[in-house]
């Protein structure tokens, strides 16, 4: 178990650093990394122009750049955003918390409803429930995150909420395909012929089959709400990590990408592993 | 008994005298308004960005400034100024007993402290480089402590209005740059969230009945990068002003309240179309040629409706731009011009002159290549897409394929500016300063700004040659009516070779509390808040 | 149910005939501009009235159609199959191919993906036809969307493997493509079905949002995610009724598609 944790701590950390590096060589890489609105300002001369744009390609050199950042995160220094001419690190502390907050309650919203949704259409067996059910996951789906946020934002509704509903249609749909699933399954169809009760199907029989893919689920729908979270934090201007990303991206601010792709693969690819290693216990005691 | 009620009458009696003066208004209380994005900076000197931009604004103290109603330069805290030199140098008397909002005190040394730092070489700035007209050093002579004398190397064209652009920093103040001298200074500022200004105790302003200026304890500036929260937040009495309004978001407020919005007339922003005419552009030879040819981009010119974009697009709150100075900038603009007349059919017939046939609805040159190209501009500026698509169904009707081609701004900028892989662009151009020599860059066939063919190493043709001439003459004298003839001869030519095809100059449209009192919204920069210690609110 | 399965293939079959014969339903190009009609009311002439620039809404949606509809279920299948071919793979072999290929799964989920689409921009010509830009756009979506799913496909795949019926099935003998195609690939149909329905509106909207980097449909062809976000001056500006169209449109479409699909999913 040690030994397991160990290796699953190394694949982190050496996912984290690809991951970094990766996202730090598509920044530099994508055109417009040398641009500054700036340049554009009327009257600049050409040797402040240059000026403007040698700034920007300080950190033109990825691998020396990336030595350097993992250098100052050893010491604790984040590096200081070109954007917004702040400590990395005072930025991510006050936004980091207030997305992982919203992402929290958001997946609380999409789990419950998503999951409440899946266990009713398989109780009901109705099928004017399951349209129903179908019919809103399919309506919130198809609504642009921009606009559901903004209609929340007009009732004076949080608009993190708008996010819970983006994701429940993939939790409700998956949940369900799982139930039905296992519905087929032969002990299942034998404990039904017994005349074992829905609810105690669903408890003693159903979950315990359905639980490794549903951890794994949980895993994907923290990748899925953050994705569905960082536009509605730009459309809504919630001082979350979104609105940062978003700045960080038009203006190709290095240290400040580099440091936000670690936070958003450290939250992905952490919550993944955990759901991973959470799974492998439930499947041994579904098995014992 | 009787002397009691004569003393409250009279209290009363002042009392609404005043009322009755300020119309309804009263001391004290915040302004709030949005920032689109947290400021980059608190030095004056570093100011880039509009956020930081208007935190200066608010907080710095400027030797003149230029009234944005008569666009004539007024007395602040120098008392009066004086050219010397044809030019080459200026005299200011400053206002005495002036200090900053950490009581340290104003003087010469201060202003020759600013100059200094923003001549030294660091600091990359429009206005800096506006000062370092030639080769050598700026003099400066503190003949007292409130008559200081500027001496450059070579004359500097407009150099009384360019103080409305140097804020002046204290050479002692331990608060260093963010001591004010300002009607606000920097309380505080959480990044991201809010900048909150409060009342400068020292500024040295007072209103015609002597009560010190600013009337507002504070202002508070909210970061808000959405236009349209933004004016939900307005609606919702949140914040008492918003600086630049979108036609759409002002048709919607002034269908609810039309006294909370306000056309203040078309603004110096001009929306523009231009063709790339680097020769080393990465675009087909034959393309170029038809981009160097005068005769093809004003028959574009003439087959753009500009009286319908400025209808559709800008909701009617635009005029069709004949030059990229609009009408209410008085005195620079020339009233001989007229945006070019919308005429299909003169503009086919000007195409057929040049060489070019129709042939099946599809327009070709005369080596039978169709006539097709893209234009870029940026993505998620809703105006400018919709501009485009006006174009693109325009020049269909002359048998002209446009494709339109929305990009992120900075990768538009690199192509712009860096590989010139484009063909047409579509922008704006946003001029802070009312005088021509702030385009320079923009003019000279050698400047960055020379946007269809940047830092040419000599003028590729006669009429950039002439313009040269014209911009270095209304740059060296100081005869007024010399640099408008000059400044005039550079619109005519601009307008007759077309290279920026110039389509609308847009109107400042702002929204504006009717809480709000004394304000009078100006065309030009800072729109709503201009004169910010003249405002106050209504009793709440 | 049959009923409403008759009544899904119906909605499916007139989205496609109108897409298809747009040209004769619609009462005007997607580009002709009314200029001295625009904002219009609905009426006989524009039966959803028409957009700032003049242009009938009605044409516009039926034409959008075409676009999103055929091809967001298009990139939406590229994903599906890049997610079966990819999870399948790794649940099936397990051990250090699943470690290796999930651990690639989780980075490309966590890299930021907006400035390769940038880089795919630069490099494409600047005058690419709409419809060569719309294609590309939808074929990038789907090769980028299939991560998510890749991962509940393994975990089904692996599952599945652990099932009796899979067992008998090796004890005979059965191996390899056999195995997976007889044996695996039905039990993770479900999951497969869920993730394609689910794609599609989620690409149609991607591919509007697309349109900030320069990729997506250019004008004047309009995409019905385009129609869609423009639903933004709906709740902000003016709330008209028959600016919902768009996405009744496409709400009603993939609610077909989930009707039809759910049997798929159900009988596996």
């Amino acid at each position: 178990m040690f030994r397991s944790l160990l290796l699953a701590l190394l694949r982190f950390l050496v996912l984290m650093l690809v991951a970094g590096l990766a996202g730090a060589t598509l920044v530099r890489v994508a055109p417009g990394f040398s641009s500054d609105a700036q340049e554009l300002t009327p009257g600049l001369s050409s040797e402040s122009i240059q000026a403007i744009r040698q700034a920007r390609l300080a950190d033109s050199n990825v691998p020396q750049f990336y030595l350097h950042y993992l250098n100052g995160l050893l010491h604790g220094n984040l590096g200081t955003s070109q954007s917004l001419n702040e400590p990395v690190l005072d930025l991510l502390r006050d936004r980091l918390p207030v997305s992982l907050r919203s992402l929290a309650l958001a997946l609380l919203v999409a789990w419950s409803v998503g999951l409440a949704l899946a266990v009713g259409a398989f109780r009901v067996r109705s099928r004017w429930f399951v349209a129903a059910a179908d019919s809103s996951g399919g309506a919130f789906i198809s609504t642009p995150a921009a606009v559901l946020a903004l209609v929340f934002l007009m009732m004076r509704w949080p608009p993190v909420l708008a996010v819970g509903l983006l994701v429940f249609p993939k939790i409700y749909r998956y949940s369900r395909n799982l139930m039905e699933e296992c519905l087929e399954l032969p002990h299942i169809v034998v404990a039904r012929a017994k005349g074992v009760g829905p609810w105690r199907l669903l408890s003693w029989h159903v979950v315990p089959i359905a639980i490794p893919q549903l951890i794994a689920l949980v895993g994907v729908s923290i990748s899925l709400g953050l994705g569905a979270l960082l536009p509605v934090e730009v459309f809504c201007d919630l001082h979350g990590i979104g609105q940062l990303a978003w700045t960080a991206a038009q203006s190709r601010d290095l240290p400040l990408l580099v440091n936000l792709t670690f936070v958003v693969s450290c939250l992905t690819i952490g919550a993944i592993m955990c759901c991973d290693q959470l799974r492998r216990l439930a499947g041994r005691e579904a098995t014992a | 008994m009787r002397a009691r009620a004569l003393l409250i009458s009279l209290v009363l009696a002042c009392t609404c005298t005043v009322f009755a003066q300020n119309g309804g208004g009263q001391n004290g209380g915040e302004l709030r308004f949005c920032l689109r994005s947290d400021p980059k900076t608190f030095n004056p000197l570093l100011v880039n960005d509009d956020a930081s931009e208007t935190v200066r604004y608010l907080t710095a103290g400027f030797l003149l400034r230029v009234n944005r109603l008569t666009q004539q330069p007024e007395p602040d805290l120098a008392i009066s100024w004086k050219i010397l030199n044809q030019g080459k140098s200026i005299r200011f008397k400053l206002r005495p007993d002036v200090r900053y909002s950490d009581g340290t005190p104003f003087s010469a040394v201060d202003v020759a402290y600013t100059m200094q730092r923003l001549l030294d070489g660091s600091v990359h700035s429009a206005t800096s480089d506006a000062f370092r007209s030639g080769e050598g050093k700026l003099v400066t002579r503190v003949l007292s402590p409130t008559l200081i004398e500027l001496n450059f190397p070579a004359p500097v064209a407009n150099l009384a209005y360019l103080f409305d652009f140097v804020p002046i920093l204290s050479s002692t103040s331990p608060q260093k740059e963010m001591a004010a001298l300002g009607p606000f200074f920097v309380a505080e500022h959480k990044a991201g969230a809010f900048v909150l200004l409060k009342r400068n105790p020292n500024y040295w302003k007072k209103d015609p009945q002597g009560r010190q200026l600013p009337y507002l304890d504070s202002v508070r500036l909210e970061v808000e990068q959405n236009p349209d929260i933004e004016a939900m937040r307005y609606e919702r009495g949140e914040i008492d002003l918003i600086n630049t309004v979108s036609p759409a978001i002002y048709e919607k407020l002034s269908s609810v309240n039309a006294s909370s919005v306000r056309d203040a007339g078309p603004s110096t922003d001009v929306e523009e179309v231009w063709f790339n005419q680097v020769p080393s552009a990465p675009i087909p030879a034959y393309k170029k040629q038809w981009f160097a040819s005068t005769a093809f981009r004003h028959a574009i010119s003439e087959a753009i409706n500009r009286e319908d974009m400025a209808r559709l697009v800008f909701r009617g709150h635009a005029v069709p731009a004949a030059g990229n100075v609009p009408q209410s900038n008085k005195f620079w603009f020339n009233a001989n011009l007229q945006p070019q007349a919308y005429d299909t059919s003169g503009a086919l017939r000007r195409l057929q002159s040049d060489g070019f046939r129709m042939e099946n609805q599809q327009l070709r040159d005369k080596n039978g290549n169709p006539v097709e190209f893209s234009i870029v501009t940026n993505a998620g500026n809703r105006s400018r897409e919709q501009m485009a698509t006006m174009i693109q169904q325009d020049l269909k009707k002359i048998g002209i394929k446009v494709n339109v081609v929305t990009l992120d701004f900075n990768s538009l900028l690199e192509r712009m500016t860096q590989t010139f892989n484009y063909e047409a662009c579509l922008l704006g151009t946003v001029n802070g300063d009312l005088d021509p020599s702030s385009q320079m860059t923009m003019w000279l066939s050698s400047g960055e700004d020379h946007i269809w063919n940047p830092k040419e190493k000599a003028p590729a043709t006669a009429w950039e040659a002439e313009i040269d001439k014209q911009m270095r003459i209304q740059a060296s004298t100081l005869d007024l009516h010399k640099r408008k003839a000059a400044w005039d001869q550079v619109q005519k030519i601009a307008w007759e070779q077309a290279p920026v095809i110039y389509l609308v100059n847009k109107d400042s449209l702002v929204a504006i509390s009717p809480q709000i009192k004394n304000a009078q919204p100006s065309p030009f920069r800072p729109q709503a808040y201009w004169n910010i210690e003249n405002l106050m609110l209504a009793r709440r | 149910m049959k009923m409403l399965h008759k009544i899904a293939i119906a909605v499916l079959l007139s989205a496609a005939l109108a897409s298809v014969l747009a040209r004769y339903i619609a009462p005007a190009g997607y580009e002709q501009q009314f200029r001295d009609e625009a904002q219009a009311r609905p009426s006989i002439h524009h039966l959803l009235g028409t957009d700032d620039l003049g242009r009938d809404r009605f044409a516009r949606v039926v034409y959008g159609m075409r676009v999103s509809l055929f091809l967001a279920p298009l990139a939406a299948l590229l994903s599906t199959i890049l997610a079966a071919a990819v999870g399948g793979i790794a649940g099936f072999c397990g051990g250090w191919v699943e470690r290796v290929v999930m651990g690639a799964t989780d980075l490309f989920l966590a890299l930021p993906w907006l400035f390769l689409l940038i880089t795919v921009r630069a490099v494409l010509p600047l005058n690419l036809s709409p419809v060569a830009s719309v294609i590309i756009t939808f074929a990038l979506l789907g090769m980028l969307g299939w991560a998510p799913a890749a991962r509940v496909i393994c975990a089904g795949a692996r599952q599945a493997l652990q099932s009796d019926f899979v067992w008998s099935a090796r004890a005979r003998g059965c191996g390899g493509l056999r195995l997976i195609r007889v044996h695996l690939l039905p039990s993770l149909r479900p999951a497969l079905a869920a993730q394609f329905f689910l794609s599609i509106p989620v690409f149609i909207i991607a591919e509007a949002n697309l349109g900030a980097l320069g990729l997506g449909v250019s004008e004047p062809l309009p995409s019905l995610g385009g129609l869609v976000c423009e639903l933004q001056d709906f709740v902000m500006l003016r709330p008209e009724p028959w600016r919902l169209a768009p996405l009744v449109v496409l709400i009603v479409v993939i609610g077909a598609f989930q009707v039809l699909l759910s049997k798929q999913e159900v009988q596996a």
